[in-house]
């Protein structure tokens, strides 16, 4: 189909009815002509107010062409946040200082991008997985939390010598992500409980045992803050060159492990296999249930490892509210980026960029924190949106 | 002693069934229509956040809790848009409804400075003469929407199942196609049904903040919305059993200040991860008692594709 029908179909996108009748701005973009334009000849062939448009399902869309549609949907998304950073009180003219120069272009904010992509890609790549297997893995929080409680665990009992430690700890947050999706995703297998319930119903446990921890046996006896005591140097995760933190080394590592394992191995095509039709591929002998579960236990045990990316690496220490706001964003980053996993890592850099921002904007502009959440739940409503438009397409009925 | 608790107990019980219950209701009505309503959460919190906002501005309870419904119902066409308008995946829009009211109502509450501003509530109706009974006359003295619950109950149980309209409106959320080819528009059924129900979970919030807890803070709806819609499951999806249940969600939760007030020692964060460990509990009972699914809405989650014909 052609720019126009495009053209239209977007002007449409507020009927709800599946076959819609166009008004005149509609019909007008249709032939490139003004609303204005009535009187000519062509116009006057059909009269735009009697012309009929039917909706029709398409079936294929040009890669640029969704690309474009993608693109001016986040467009349309960045606009309206930026009203409303304007509406909370940020000058307009800072916006754009704020957003990209300070950024991106300041050393010491770049860094501090980078240290917050890390577990933003951990936790996009845990959604990712388990939307490849059609679990709604919305309990990425929880399964965080675990896991920064296993690393912790490691550092409070003093387990295994110091060379060994890190890689303990390592070890014991991806087992503590890995065991809190284990329920959900037995119940969702043997029993058909609805995992987007239990996940959810098992992060609000988790952060009530957080904080059982934090303000219980494992308070830091030297101050009276809700925190685990500060981790040993070698309890850390190290920076590399030039002050940047060796979180984004491993995030990185993980992102191409889980390239690997859904774009190349075998195992990853068991799972496009079970995700396009999952009976299709249990007739044709592929173990779905096995691979079902090896992807959402991955998926905890990424999650498992953001929590410990933001224990060893940003904190230093367990502390009462480390998790809040990456449950969303992972899922926003599994969404935007399409399940794909090195896409993951570029919108997971954009969200921690955001996230940075965010932290500044408060500062200097007293713009509360939960403006970063509206903007990430404005852009994937924008972009779920947009589908629609790839998905869908005008056709004019009778007349000519 | 031990009976004082009891009666404490059972007394305060209705206070915090009643978010469930008309949460549930709300839920019940709009997932009856075949939309798979997760935005809850989100809404509660937007008629929290306008409850209070409307208690600040006016102090008038009804016009509060008026205004927090319609403030639901509105944020709410923008899911209805987004599901039925554009077939947007119900999950996804669901999820993205609830973050974009987290973020909003945050947002809002905290540049307009009504968090934790205190407000006057309402007061209690006894219900007479019932009030009057010698020992358990205090478990009829409760404020006047918990009275109201019950009408409003019986009023949607009654449009949902006895009326010609409620059976349309089952129709839609059964099979679509059928109810398309039998003249009913499926678009705005479900419209409607999005936005009542969402009206009806958008009073439940603005229960919590104006009635309950007298104030606003943001998220302070702490995962009843989840609640709910696992509440919804467990009734499978029929009103009264959802009244039941809120029931016992409330006994559980009216628990624990008593337990506290007992002087019985637990764990603090223990015990407040009881109602969401209730509600998995109930999910998988729910489970392994299952008959075949009944109850469910046969369309649910789906949207509607007329080009799509099966």
């Amino acid at each position: 189909m052609s720019t126009p029908a495009m053209a239209s179909g977007s002007a449409v996108a507020a009927h709800p009815a599946p076959s819609v009748r166009a008004e005149p701005a509609e019909a007008g973009a249709g032939t490139s002509t003004g609303p204005g334009r009535t009187g000519e000849p062509k116009a006057a062939r059909q009269p735009w107010a009697r012309r009929r448009y039917a909706l029709e399902i398409r079936q294929h869309m040009a890669w640029h062409r969704q690309a474009f549609i993608l693109a001016a949907a986040i467009g349309v998304g960045l606009l309206i946040s930026a009203v409303i950073l304007v509406a909370a009180g940020v000058p307009a003219g800072e916006l754009a200082d704020e957003f990209i120069v300070q950024t991106f272009l300041d050393g010491q904010n770049l860094r501090a991008v980078l240290f917050q992509a890390a577990p933003m890609i951990l936790v996009g790549l845990a959604g990712a997985m388990a939307f490849r297997a059609r679990f709604w893995n919305l309990g990425l929080e929880g399964q965080m939390i675990w896991g920064a409680i296993g690393a912790t665990a490691v550092s409070f009992f003093e387990i295994g010598p110091p060379s060994l430690r890190l890689p303990l700890m390592f070890a014991a947050a991806l087992a503590g992500g890995l065991l809190w999706v284990l329920g959900p995703a037995l119940l969702k297998l043997r029993l058909g409980v609805n995992e987007i319930i239990s996940t959810l119903m098992l992060n609000y446990m988790a952060a009530n045992f957080l904080l059982h921890l934090v303000y219980g046996s494992w308070k830091d006896p030297k101050d009276n803050f809700p925190y685990s005591p500060q981790f040993r140097a070698f309890e850390r995760l190290p920076d590399l060159v030039a002050g940047v933190n060796s979180a984004i080394l491993l995030a990185g590592l993980v992102a191409l492990a889980a390239w690997w394992a859904v774009g190349l191995s075998r195992a990853g095509l068991y799972l496009r296999f079970v995700d396009a039709n999952a009976r299709m591929a249990q007739a044709a002998g592929v173990p779905v249930a096995r691979i079902v579960y090896g992807a959402v236990l991955c998926s905890g045990a990424m999650a498992g490892l953001a929590g410990f990316a933001v224990a060893a690496g940003q904190e230093g220490r367990l502390t009462q509210a480390f998790y809040q706001g990456y449950g969303f964003s992972g899922i926003l980053i599994a969404f935007l980026a399409r399940n794909n996993p090195l896409a993951a890592c570029l919108v997971a850099l954009l969200v921690a960029a955001l996230f940075v921002t965010g932290r500044s904007l408060q500062v200097f502009y007293q713009v509360p924190f939960s403006m970063v959440q509206l903007i990430q739940a404005v852009i994937v409503v924008c972009v779920a949106s947009s589908d629609f438009f790839i998905r869908h397409r005008l056709r004019r009925v009778g007349g000519t | 002693m031990n009976a004082e608790i009891l009666l404490n107990w059972l007394a305060n019980t209705p206070d915090f069934a009643v978010p469930y219950a008309l949460a549930a209701l709300g839920l019940i009505v709009c997932e009856r229509a075949g939309v798979l309503a997760l935005g809850a959460e989100g809404l509660m919190l937007v008629g929290a956040l306008v409850g209070i906002g409307a208690q600040l501005a006016f102090g008038e309870p009804a016009v509060s809790l008026l205004l927090a419904m319609l403030a639901a119902a509105a944020v709410s066409l923008l899911f209805a848009a987004m599901v039925i308008g554009l077939r947007v995946n119900q999950v996804i829009a669901g999820l993205a409804l609830v973050f974009f009211c987290q973020g909003l109502t945050a947002l809002v509450g905290t540049l307009a400075q009504w968090t934790n501003q205190a407000t006057p509530g309402i007061g209690t109706l006894a219900l007479w003469p019932l009030s009057l009974l010698p020992v358990v006359g205090r478990l009829f003295q409760q404020n006047a929407m918990v009275w109201l619950t019950l009408p409003i109950f019986a009023a949607v149980a009654g449009f949902l199942l006895r009326t010609d309209a409620g059976l349309r409106l089952r129709a839609v959320g059964e099979n679509p196609q059928a109810a398309d080819a039998a003249g009913i528009p499926v678009a705005a059924w479900r419209f409607g049904a999005v936005l009542a129900g969402s009206a009806l979970v958008g009073l439940a919030g603005a229960y919590i903040s104006v009635v309950s807890t007298k104030l606003w803070i943001a998220g302070m709806t702490g995962g009843r919305g989840w609640i709910a819609v696992g509440l919804v499951i467990f009734a499978r999806w029929s009103p009264w059993k959802a009244l039941a249940g809120a029931l016992l969600f409330g006994c559980i939760e009216a628990l624990i200040p008593q337990l506290a007030a007992a002087g019985v020692q637990l764990p603090q964060y223990f015990v407040l991860m009881t109602p969401y460990a209730v509600t998995l509990g109930v999910m998988v009972w729910v489970a392994l008692a299952r008959r075949g699914g009944d109850g469910e809405p046969g369309a649910l989650g789906a949207p509607y594709v007329r080009e799509e014909r099966r």
